[in-house]
């Protein structure tokens, strides 16, 4: 591993989130303990209802904790506002989400630029095109720039939406089943994908409760009602 | 998100509901289109108005004996309106500032051989002030809108003063016309002539006038006619005291109101007129001001008006809240594309600017084409309310500002409860 991999990326401690559900409060995370280097590939299972969103909404910025601490590149984030949170997840989060989430009506570039568009005054429409280009071309969908997402494949539709995540360069990418919605030789395709940029220094959390897929990870988180059990870093045969 | 990106937005969203769009703007459409013919209606009846009437200044009052129908015939009522009724008007009521006061009578005029039957007219010494101000009437040749003295109306000698018009002084002078026909050419400054059985000495001659109005020019003759003082008239052509025509200037327009109700008063008392068992008077004079022929012409023009306004209202506010509708059901539909826009790092007021431009996008265009229809439509509207429409310049970025304002009003909510929603939710919306 590289000296990079030595930066904490991400660190939290007794981070816990509750909701209020009528009378009664659900624990849904409760003092997780997190660490994440720079480098690493982690999964994170459990099974649905065990927490394992609730932390990724958390580590993604589109949640609040309840209680506890989240320093994000060694920012703690906790009392950041709303805009502040959202300005940050713009530029440090990158996200793939089992269903894609892409834009119907915008081509596969302008799903991809699209973080840069909210970063005003910072990428013109010209370089917005030539770095959603770069993006497209790093995930192979360089001949579907132009094309919209009902025109493509599920396989090709996720890779857009992991040229998205990359585009900004972010601190960590979370993917969340990212191969929930397809069929398992493209499910393939998608992890390894993944792992390749992996090996290019990106920091990955995938969010997952299929062994295969977190068989890609170099490290495996557990989680389990609502409580995170930290794996211990592991070379997986690729 | 800049402008422009926002804007290409709106327009893609906009533009993949076409027909959906389309039927939303309907109510903007017919709600501007009324606006448009509302304001047009109304400034056209303004103008008429005041192109027939600038003659009656803001701080005058024309005052005159009410006839009434009586036998089939128009007839003077009650009591005569005297010189002396307006001479002590000036003194009796701070508000006046002065009265011009004038009779006319059709008279025999002759100088040697040569007799006219025309039209005399006894005024006060303001005479040809009041015909200045009227703008009916200018020197032949005048250029059109150059500004008027009172000396350009004279050509040869002078106006009667304040002075001969209270001493009754037998003096004349002359229309263009009239000089010409009675000397032939000859000055007439100076010279005595006979109206009817009256000695009168020629003191001026009008210029040669011809009507501001072309159309107007073939109808009548400014040039022919004879002015007198007023009081030289009434004492020496009349047999009984003639009634007067006054117009009553004040000194104040603001309180042109409380003028007119002073006059009344006065002429009640002097004409001895008491309320009746009812209690009514029953005048004996007529009294009008500008705003009294305003508010005739215009009754016809605003009832119509009215009715556009109200339907501009209701269309305005239908349209508005279609709108609404419109973009609630858009911000529901397009949840989960909020919520990937809020994952990638769109802020509140992006997504606020984003619903909010296209609720804007949809009545500007409303307004537009609610424009154009209402332009087309102004004949029609003119027609029917047999009036006269004017559409002034600046009415039609009043009546696009009220779509655009429409679109903010009521899109604001929906673009507000759009930028609230909760990321996580947003996301998992199916």
């Amino acid at each position: 591993m590289s000296d990079a991999a030595q930066e904490t990326v991400i660190r939290t401690e007794k981070l816990t989130r509750s909701y209020s559900m009528g009378e009664s409060l659900i624990t849904a995370l409760r003092d997780a303990d997190l660490t994440i280097h720079a480098g690493e590939f982690i999964a994170l299972m459990g099974a649905s209802g065990s927490g394992k969103s609730t932390l990724l909404n958390l580590l993604g910025l589109l949640d609040r904790a309840t209680s506890g601490e989240y320093w994000l590149e060694g920012k703690p984030v906790s009392s950041l506002r709303r805009d502040e949170l959202s300005d940050l997840r713009g530029r440090r989060i990158g996200f793939i989400f089992q269903n894609f989430n892409l834009l119907p009506r915008y081509s596969a570039w302008e799903n991809v630029a699209l973080p840069l568009a909210y970063r005003k005054g910072e990428f013109g429409s010209q370089d917005q095109l030539s770095r959603a280009r770069e993006a497209l071309s790093r995930v192979q969908l360089e001949h579907r720039v132009d094309h919209n997402p009902t025109e493509l494949s599920g396989g090709e539709r996720q890779r857009v939406a992991i040229a998205r995540a990359l585009i900004t360069q972010p601190a960590v990418i979370l993917a969340d089943e990212p191969t929930g919605n397809l069929d398992s030789k493209t499910g393939v395709e998608i992890m390894r994908l993944l792992k390749t940029l992996n090996g290019e220094g990106r920091t990955i959390i995938v969010v997952t409760h299929d062994v295969n897929v977190a068989q890609y990870a170099n490290r495996i988180c557990h989680m389990r009602d609502g409580v995170l059990t930290e794996g211990e870093s592991l070379h997986v045969a690729d | 998100m800049s402008l422009i990106d926002l804007l290409r937005t709106a327009v893609r969203s906009v533009s993949a509901n076409k027909l959906r769009a389309a039927l939303t703007m309907l109510g903007v459409v017919i709600g501007v289109a009324s606006v448009i013919a509302m304001l047009a209606l109304g400034n056209g009846a303004r103008a008429a108005v005041e192109a027939t009437f600038q003659s009656l200044g803001a701080n005058q009052i024309q005052i005159g004996q009410r006839f009434a129908m009586d036998d089939g015939d128009f007839k003077p009522t009650g009591k005569t309106l005297t010189f002396a009724d307006g001479l002590d008007m000036l003194s009796a009521i701070e508000l006046v500032e002065r009265v011009e006061m004038s009779v006319s009578k059709t008279v025999k005029a002759r100088f040697g051989k040569n007799t006219v039957e025309i039209n005399t007219i006894g005024t006060t010494a303001d005479a040809l002030e009041g015909i200045a101000s009227s703008g009916e009437v200018q020197p032949v040749g005048w250029p059109v809108g150059a500004p008027l003295t009172v000396d350009d109306f004279i050509s040869e000698g002078r106006l009667f003063s304040t002075d001969e018009v209270y001493a009754g002084a037998p003096v004349c002078v002359l229309g263009y016309q009239t000089a010409l026909d009675l000397f032939s050419g000859d000055n007439p400054i100076g010279e005595t002539i006979w109206v009817d059985r009256t000695r009168c000495q020629v003191i001026g001659v009008v210029a040669e006038l011809e009507s501001t109005d072309v159309q107007e020019r073939y109808r009548s003759d400014p040039n022919e006619g004879l002015l007198m003082p007023i009081s030289t008239v009434i004492q020496t052509l009349y047999e009984e005291e003639p009634s007067v025509y006054m117009v009553v200037h004040v000194t104040d327009a603001n309180r042109i109101d409380e003028a007119k109700e002073q006059i009344t008063n006065y002429l009640r008392e002097r004409h001895q007129i008491e309320q009746d068992a009812e209690g009514n008077y029953q005048d004996d004079f007529d009294m009008l001001t500008r705003n009294d022929i305003l508010g005739q012409q215009q009754e016809a023009a605003q009832t119509f008006s009215l009715l556009l306004a109200a339907m501009a209202t209701v269309s305005l506010l239908v349209g508005g809240i279609g709108i609404m509708n419109v973009m609630l059901v858009s911000v529901t539909e397009r949840t989960r594309e909020i919520g990937v826009r809020l994952a990638v790092g769109a802020k509140q007021r992006d997504i606020v600017s984003q619903f909010l431009l296209e609720s804007i996008l949809i009545s500007a265009s409303g307004g537009m084409v609610g424009i154009v229809i209402g332009i087309l439509a102004i004949p029609l509207a003119a027609a029917l309310n047999q009036g006269v429409a004017l559409l002034l310049p600046g009415s039609i970025p009043l009546a696009f500002s009220v779509a655009v304002l429409i679109g903010i009003v009521f899109g604001l909510y929906p673009a507000i409860r759009a930028s609230r929603l909760d990321p996580i939710e947003a996301l998992r919306y199916e």
